[in-house]
């Protein structure tokens, strides 16, 4: 039974009786007034239990967009239901009005609609539907909790992908799709044709222009059909926090871009989340379907506390690509991660393919490194310049065994992990 | 040139299959009625076991008082032997504190004054009127000369408690024979007053009693003779039970200062204010309940683990400023501007310290000591130092341009 805000004022109008007549006898039978006059109204309130509900939700939702939950509550009770219905949900589901206000004719059905604005990505899950009815008088009710399963999953959010319009030029400009026709060396032969004024005479193809009256040249395409291996590191290192964030969001940013170019590019993305087993696999989606498998994917995929396990990831990496590749490993430069699990295996790997090894910086330790304020700072900055000088040699030890290293901020790592799959590309190196 | 935007991923909100509908928790109001009772045994029980210590611990005889001459008081300073010895001889003993019952005490029936609080003047007059044969137990001069209309009197000498023969013709003491008494003793010119267990020289009477019309006044000397310690010496108890068991009824009145007639405050606060108050304490029961119940249970979040990237690298800078490790500090700082003037001046990785310092002094103008003391000088001697190694080293960047 609940009471609402009118049982107190009932209660309190016994001052009049008691003003008028002041014995403890008077009181006495005010309490029994008021208890009879709530019970009553309880016994005469729809049950909520009678109420059918149907629960639907946006299925998934990119992280800033907002949902909604629909209720269809259908009055079963054979009475008017007047009350109050309650769409409970996580609190980063962000539903900030859940609470409406119902009355409903018995055998009908109403909708409500919650608004929601989740705050963080993967599965946000609904708790309990309750439906608070009230009684004729309006001064008890009943209530009671449902369980209406329902759940939004809520996408990364892909704010990355700003950069994609300028990288996608580039990639069309090597395409030799644009106007400038550039031979590299990373470009496979596609066609001749003829000559037109502005090629680069190096270009032009003798054996051929013997052969026929016009000059020839030959046309270049970049690579494709290459495959695209982005491994993200789950483990412990992936949970620290960079700016607002875990590392991981950055690092899915990153890996979605990335997706977004190659597949544009005509390569075909395979993807691993990594850490002592594999949390997330995508793999044989293409073109429009790519990147809707990826996020959907990386969804609900979180930082776990372990140390990851980089031999078995080694094992899990040799097992998928039978030829070379592009391996892209998403994790964190720290010294001795690196050292210790991550080294032995990116040199073997680099061995039969081209590894990328992106890592979120912290731009705070950067900052910390220039500050000069009190000599407490400069020994803080002595420590970032420690810091960011381990990072560079480890960095440099892994460049020796021809693995690239891209380390940035969390905002910029996504551009230049872009920039140097065009570059790799670029020189024919996949 | 096709927009190169991302593939869109809107909300989508069109789930196909369409979830079955949910009705009712599960629960049957007989269920939900054993739910609630399983719920509130445990409370319920607790509250119940708690309620009957309460009641037992209020029903179990009152502990012994530690209010000296009290009729509750089994210790060496209390009365309850006396008292316990004269309700086995079927005198209706009963207690009071309160002086305007033990001055109501009617005639045929005894009123013992133990020594307690000290008595407003009015009390004493009060008690001295009482209908009911008097028992002073080392009572003040004033009440002892009011309530014998001054047949008797203090001889003001605090004699020791010795052992005194009767020496007189009232039976009790006669009876008793000894008893061991002292204090102020008492005197007397009235002829009608018998003064008994004289005390050596001046000391004055241990025991008096005054009879006058169908009341008699019998005052002892010291108290003690009634105490639980101290009854069994000489003759006290017969003294102290033949002069209290006279009649069927004693009253035990010993004074606690308090508690003057009541009734005087309850006329300060209108008849009405405690109905009110039920009422109000109704009210603000309603409000509980009403408050009391949320609309649903709160909805918890697993939150993620917040540990930030930086902790290592500043928990290491604290480590080197609690050790004052100022070497190690100025020697990242050190390695760091190296490191960046080398990649700046595009001195190779593996060339030694001289070419690094020659290429600096060369770019910034420098002398190339000048440059070796901030690259590769001693370790500063305190923290001023470091910080204008600090600057200096900012400042060598600054000027150094790739060339």
């Amino acid at each position: 039974m609940v009471l609402t805000w009118r049982a107190p004022v009932l209660a309190a109008l016994g001052l009049v009786p008691v003003a008028l007549l002041p014995r403890a006898q008077t009181v006495l039978v005010w309490t029994v007034v008021v208890a009879v006059v709530c019970a009553l109204d309880a016994l005469l309130a729809a049950s909520p239990r009678r109420v059918a509900v149907v629960r639907e939700t946006s299925r998934s939702v990119r992280l800033t967009q907002a949902a909604t939950s629909t209720l269809t509550l259908t009055n079963g009770s054979g009475r008017r239901l007047r009350g109050l219905v309650r769409d409970a949900w996580v609190p980063s589901a962000g539903a900030a009005v859940n609470r409406h206000r119902l009355d409903l004719p018995d055998g009908e059905s109403r909708r409500v609609r919650t608004a929601l604005l989740p705050t963080r990505r993967g599965d946000r899950a609904a708790d309990r539907v309750t439906i608070r009815t009230v009684g004729p008088f309006g001064v008890a009710g009943r209530q009671a909790s449902l369980e209406v399963p329902g759940s939004v999953r809520v996408l990364p959010e892909f704010a990355s992908r700003r950069h994609l319009p300028s990288r996608l030029a580039r990639l069309r400009e090597m395409d030799g799709r644009a106007a400038v026709q550039v031979r590299g060396e990373g470009t496979e032969f596609d066609s001749l044709r003829e000559y037109v004024e502005g090629d680069d005479v190096r270009s032009i193809d003798w054996r051929a222009t013997a052969r026929r009256r016009d000059v020839v040249v030959r046309t270049w395409r970049p690579e494709r059909d290459r495959r695209v291996l982005v491994v993200i590191d789950t483990g412990r290192t992936s949970a620290a926090r960079i700016g607002e964030a875990p590392r991981i969001d950055a690092s899915i940013e990153a890996a979605l871009l990335l997706a977004a170019l190659a597949g544009r590019a005509g390569d075909r993305v395979e993807l691993v989340a990594f850490d002592r087993t594999a949390r997330a696999r995508v793999a044989g989606a293409t073109g429009p379907r790519l990147l809707p498998a990826l996020a959907d994917a990386l969804a609900p995929v979180g930082p776990v506390l372990l140390e990851t396990d980089w031999t078995a990831l080694a094992a899990t990496v040799e097992q998928r690509l039978s030829q070379r590749a592009l391996v892209v490993l998403l994790s964190a430069l720290d010294a001795s991660a690196v050292t210790t699990g991550l080294l032995p295996v990116a040199r073997r790997m680099a061995t039969r393919h081209q590894v990328v090894l992106a890592s979120v910086a912290d731009p705070e330790v950067v900052a910390a490194a220039a500050a000069r304020g009190s000599s407490a700072e400069v020994y803080d900055a002595a420590a970032a310049a420690r810091t960011v000088l381990e990072r560079a040699a480890v960095a440099d030890v892994l460049r020796r065994h021809r693995v690239e290293v891209v380390d940035a901020g969390p905002d910029e790592l996504a551009p230049r992990l872009a920039d140097t799959y065009l570059a790799l590309k670029a020189a024919g190196r996949l | 040139m096709s927009a190169p935007a991302a593939p869109a991923r809107e909300a989508v909100t069109d789930p196909p299959p369409r979830p079955s509908p949910v009705q009712g928790d599960g629960t049957s109001g007989r269920s939900r009625l054993r739910a609630r009772w399983r719920r509130a045994r445990l409370p319920l029980g607790l509250l119940l076991a708690t309620a009957v210590v309460v009641l037992s611990v209020a029903l179990l005889p009152a502990p012994s008082s530690i209010v000296p001459y009290a009729i509750d008081n089994a210790g060496p300073d209390g009365a309850r032997a006396v008292a316990e010895i004269l309700r086995d001889q079927g005198v209706d003993v009963v207690a009071t504190t309160s002086s305007a019952e033990a001055a109501a005490a009617p005639a045929g029936t005894t009123l013992a004054i133990a020594p307690g609080l000290p008595l407003t003047p009015d009390e004493r007059g009060d008690l001295a009127d009482a209908g009911a044969d008097l028992v002073l137990l080392d009572a003040g001069a004033d009440l002892v000369s009011r309530a014998t209309d001054g047949a008797v009197g203090s001889a003001y000498a605090n004699a020791p408690r010795t052992t005194r023969e009767a020496r007189c013709d009232d039976a009790d003491a006669s009876a008793a024979g000894t008893a061991t008494l002292g204090g102020s003793g008492l005197v007397s010119d009235d002829p009608d007053a018998v003064l008994c267990f004289p005390g050596a020289a001046d000391e004055g009477a241990g025991y008096a009693v005054v009879r006058s019309g169908d009341r008699t006044v019998r005052v002892l000397s010291s108290a003690d003779v009634v105490s639980n310690g101290a009854l069994l010496d000489a003759g006290d108890a017969a003294l102290a039970l033949r002069a209290l068991g006279h009649h069927d009824r004693l009253l035990w009145y010993v004074p606690d200062g308090g508690a003057p007639a009541a009734g005087t405050d309850a006329g300060l606060l209108p008849p009405w204010v405690g109905v009110v108050g039920l009422e109000l304490l109704l009210v603000l029961v309603v409000v509980a309940i009403w408050r009391g119940r949320r609309t649903g249970r709160l909805v918890t979040e697993d939150l993620p683990v917040v540990v930030r990237a930086s902790e290592t690298t500043r928990g290491r800078g604290r480590l080197y400023r609690a050790g004052g490790s100022r070497g190690h500090a100025a020697a990242g700082l050190r390695a760091l501007t190296a490191q960046r003037l080398a990649e700046r001046l595009g001195v190779p990785r593996t060339a030694d310290a001289g070419a690094l310092v020659d290429a600096v002094a060369r770019a910034a103008e420098l002398s190339p000591d000048h440059v070796v003391h901030l690259l590769y000088g001693p370790p500063p001697t305190d923290d001023q130092a470091l910080l204008l190694l600090a600057h200096e080293l900012d400042i060598l960047e600054s000027e150094v341009h790739p060339l």
